[in-house]
């Protein structure tokens, strides 16, 4: 258990705290429940731009970072396909500086055309630096454009392209500010060496007066079901070839979610997993070979993303992946692989309960979906299904005609093979 | 109505005070160091040695790293898949350690499950069977890898300023090849198990563990046998010349390194160093990034640090930048160390500074669990944890004259290498 108390600002604002008397240190985490689903196809990458704006100065808080770090802090952010998370870690005494600051910029922030201009800089170098100038770093743009038609987890949270990034003007940039930043839309956990009455008092002295803003309805965009295999092959510049296949599967909270979670547990987690011992020590092809589901809010993607060695092919690849999942759909699972995953499941909540910021994000994550304590129920619950459950949801999700597969070759292949081997 | 224009009232956190981990020594004479964590469910255990660096030749620089990374693959009783699942069924793991100075395993479980996974733990001290078929695919794997770090501008710029301030015939600015991979033997590993991997082992333990509990772990490693001579790497011997530059047309952005060899974090001229790099690039609101990211928008990130590699230490400089202006990013790098050098911190940004270097102080002191790494990282240059309580003091008190004069004097504009891929 994380233990928490909870309650919510008149404004909607909901507030977590964990308290923690271990530590002299604070950490203040403001979730905002937007995110790259929330952006237009024409206009991607806005919300992961728009966190770094958020540093770009307030009304009454010129420099940001700059004052965090004078009251002993620091801070960042990330942004996802559902929320954008920033926090601040200081020591637990200067507590109320993260009020100050993170409440004038929710109320007033500057959007400075200087900062506009400088960060658009930035996030295009952020762009190339991990997207983009990186090999295989561009594999995930071709995934999820290859699964998903409609539904905006089609681009990545960065983007689709830099032009995407070169084109927002300081109207979008507003309207997204005032559409998304009010505090109906946001969830604060503080942690650490906090009292809950303080944080009640400063929670509403901080944000008490900050008005609730119309949150615009969600796209409720639906990904139409796909109905026949696709795939596509990538030609660039790597050593070796990899594979991605990916497999729609439920959202974070629907039925069939935890199945596909718990089977990925089985395929891959560990050294002693089948992806690993059978496919990447079992045989001369594969280099490396995870499987993971990407765990969205919406209905997302189980992925099976692997490296293959120097002059093996992802398609001789595959058809090895595609004999493995088969044994798979069709054995019983052994009772040995469920006690492991669960004795992996027991350890995982100590490793993660480690650091306060952890608890902190996680708390704000789950609050988010709706129940902080589903951080632990989600495990106790994913840990209950059975074998049977298992092997249903292995035969629906895990189908060809419900995959996608990315064939990323390495650019010297395609000297031998002169056709053109684009295909969508 | 409430008055946002003003701030609260910032305090300076009450000093901490620091427990040093507790020494044990087991019959045999190896120290152990024990930090408590009570109420935390996880337990790591680590055994660090000495690299063994005598007959060094660039052609078996890697026997270390695949010797130690084929421990896992077998031990007498225990295959390869039978190992991997026995640490996997206890969810706990094993992580190897090939530094260029030091080498060792680390064991991370749960108090539950210690008693369980320590003796096959220490059993891969002695009984590895090092198979000849993993050691093929470990072979291969590393040869990809190795492709893809080459490929890699970043990874390939850290390369360089390692070949450039160490040298590349010295094991620190030793680069990896593919045909060094090819060169590695089975005999060769089982040659190194034998003679070179326990040397004068140190045992750290971080976890909620009773006295019995500890006396076990000793017992354990009681009758690990182990020799005490070593040889360190020899003399370094840098690049002579400025810049090394690897043209890559076709990359999109360019990596930049600056490096220059400093000073051990005994020598009394390390505080004001550090605080000096601190200010330049060693966080947010630094000089640099202030100026490349901040102003200019180059790049997503640019730092500067103080490392070590043994008793060597170093400072560095890194970003990869907006292509065509890696030379004016260098440039900007030399302006800012004059600056720094020739006016001393004064005003709000000195006590920002004193600020944030006080709270990052406290952060990273705050998780008991954590405070291993922090202790390895002093001791294995002879120091103690005094050296922390040493730091908060100068971080309260430092002289910002100093901390230019000190900075000005190691961080010369001459004396620092050049490293740009990408161009």
């Amino acid at each position: 258990m994380i233990d928490f108390q909870a309650f919510t600002l008149d404004n909607g604002l909901e507030v977590l705290v964990h308290e923690d008397e271990g530590t002299e240190m604070a950490v203040f985490n403001m979730l905002y429940k937007v995110g790259s689903k929330n952006e237009t196809p024409d206009k991607t990458g806005l919300a992961h731009y728009f966190e770094h704006l958020m540093f770009g100065g307030s009304k009454n808080v010129s420099d940001f970072d700059r004052v965090v770090e004078k009251a002993g802090g620091e801070c960042n952010a990330f942004t996802n396909t559902d929320i954008t998370n920033y926090y601040i870690q200081l020591p637990a005494i200067n507590l109320e500086t993260a009020f100050w600051v993170e409440s004038d910029r929710m109320l007033a922030l500057n959007l400075k055309d200087s900062t506009i201009e400088t960060q658009r800089e930035v996030v295009i170098e952020e762009f190339k630096q991990r997207y983009l100038n990186q090999p295989y770093g561009d594999i995930m743009h071709h995934v999820r454009d290859l699964a998903f038609t409609t539904h905006p987890y089609r681009w990545p949270t960065i983007g689709k392209e830099i032009a995407h990034i070169e084109n927002f003007n300081s109207q979008d940039i507003r309207e997204f500010f005032h559409s998304y930043y009010g505090p109906n839309n946001a969830i604060l956990v503080v942690a650490g060496k906090v009292k809950t009455a303080e944080i009640e008092k400063l929670a509403s002295k901080w944000f008490g007066d900050i008005p609730a803003r119309p949150i615009p309805t969600p796209f409720a965009t639906v990904e139409p079901p796909q109905l026949v295999k696709r795939s596509k092959k990538i030609y660039a510049d790597v050593p070796s070839d990899a594979l991605y296949k990916v497999f729609h599967i439920p959202g974070r909270l629907m039925p069939g979610y935890l199945e596909c979670d718990l089977i990925t547990d089985l395929l891959s987690f560990g050294r002693s997993a089948p992806l690993e011992q059978k496919l990447v020590k079992g045989t001369d092809v594969f280099a490396t070979c995870q499987g993971y589901v990407m765990g969205n809010v919406d209905p997302n993607l189980l992925v099976i993303s692997a490296k293959m060695e120097r002059g093996r092919e992802a398609e001789e690849a595959e058809e090895l992946l595609n004999k493995l999942l088969l044994d798979f759909k069709c054995q019983e699972v052994p009772q040995h692989a469920i006690e492991k995953v669960k004795h992996q499941a027991e350890a995982m909540k100590a490793y993660e309960s480690l650091h306060l910021l952890n608890r902190a994000m996680k708390l704000a994550y789950f609050a988010q979906l709706g129940n902080p304590n589903y951080y632990w129920e989600e495990s106790d619950k994913k840990l209950g299904i059975s074998r049977d459950a298992i092997q249903t949801s292995a035969n629906r999700y895990l189908d060809e005609n419900n995959a996608s597969t990315v064939y990323y070759k390495a650019a010297s292949a395609l000297d031998k093979t002169s056709t053109n081997q684009y295909q969508a | 109505m409430l008055d946002r224009s003003i701030g609260p009232e910032l305090k300076v956190p009450d000093p901490i005070s620091l427990k040093a981990p507790i020494k044990r020594t087991l019959k045999t004479g190896v120290p152990l160091y024990f930090i408590p964590t009570p109420g935390i469910k996880a337990i790591k255990c680590e055994v660090i040695m000495p690299l063994h660096n005598s007959s060094y030749v660039a052609e078996d620089a890697l026997v270390p790293f695949f010797t130690l990374n084929m421990l896992l693959e077998g031990i007498k009783g225990m295959n390869s898949s039978e190992l991997d699942d026995f640490f996997d069924y206890y969810a706990s793991e094993v992580e190897v350690h090939v530094g260029h100075d030091r080498q060792g395993l680390s064991l991370l479980s749960t108090k539950k499950r210690f008693d369980n996974v320590l003796p096959v733990f220490r059993a891969l001290f002695t009984e590895a069977t090092l198979p000849p078929k993993e050691l093929k695919k470990r072979k291969s794997q590393k040869k990809l890898g190795i492709a893809l770090q080459r490929e890699q501008a970043s990874g390939r710029a850290n390369q360089l300023i390692r070949q450039a301030l160490f040298g590349e015939n010295h094991p620190f600015g030793y680069t990896a090849t593919e045909a060094h991979v090819d060169g590695i033997s089975a005999d060769k590993i089982r040659a190194y198990y034998q003679d070179h991997f326990r040397i004068l082992p140190e045992i750290f333990v971080t976890g909620d563990l009773e006295e019995e509990e500890l006396q076990t772990l000793e017992k354990t490693f009681e009758d690990l046998p182990f020799r005490d001579n070593y040889q360190r790497a020899g003399e370094i011997n840098p690049f002579p010349g400025k810049r090394m530059i690897e043209p890559r047309p076709q990359a999109m952005q360019e990596s930049m390194r600056l490096g220059v060899l400093a000073l051990p974090k005994s020598h009394p001229d390390y505080f004001p160093l550090w605080v000096f790099n601190t200010t330049y690039g060693g966080y947010f609101g630094s000089r640099i990034i202030k100026n490349i990211r901040e102003d200019k928008g180059y790049t997503y990130g640019i730092y500067s640090f103080l490392s070590s590699i043994s008793k060597n230490d170093y400072w560095m400089v890194m970003a990869d930048v907006k292509k065509g202006h890696a030379e004016e990013v260098i440039a900007e790098c030399y302006k800012e160390l004059k600056i720094l050098a020739n006016t001393p911190l004064y005003g709000e940004e000195l006590e920002t500074l004193r600020n944030y270097m006080t709270g990052s102080f406290l952060s990273e002191f705050s998780s008991a669990f954590d405070l291993m790494g922090k202790f390895k990282r002093v001791h294995h240059q002879g120091l103690d944890f005094d050296f922390y309580n040493k730091q908060l003091q100068y971080i309260k008190t430092f002289d910002p004259e100093e901390v230019s004069t000190v900075g000005g004097k190691y961080l010369q504009e001459n004396r620092i290498k050049e490293v740009i891929v990408g161009s």
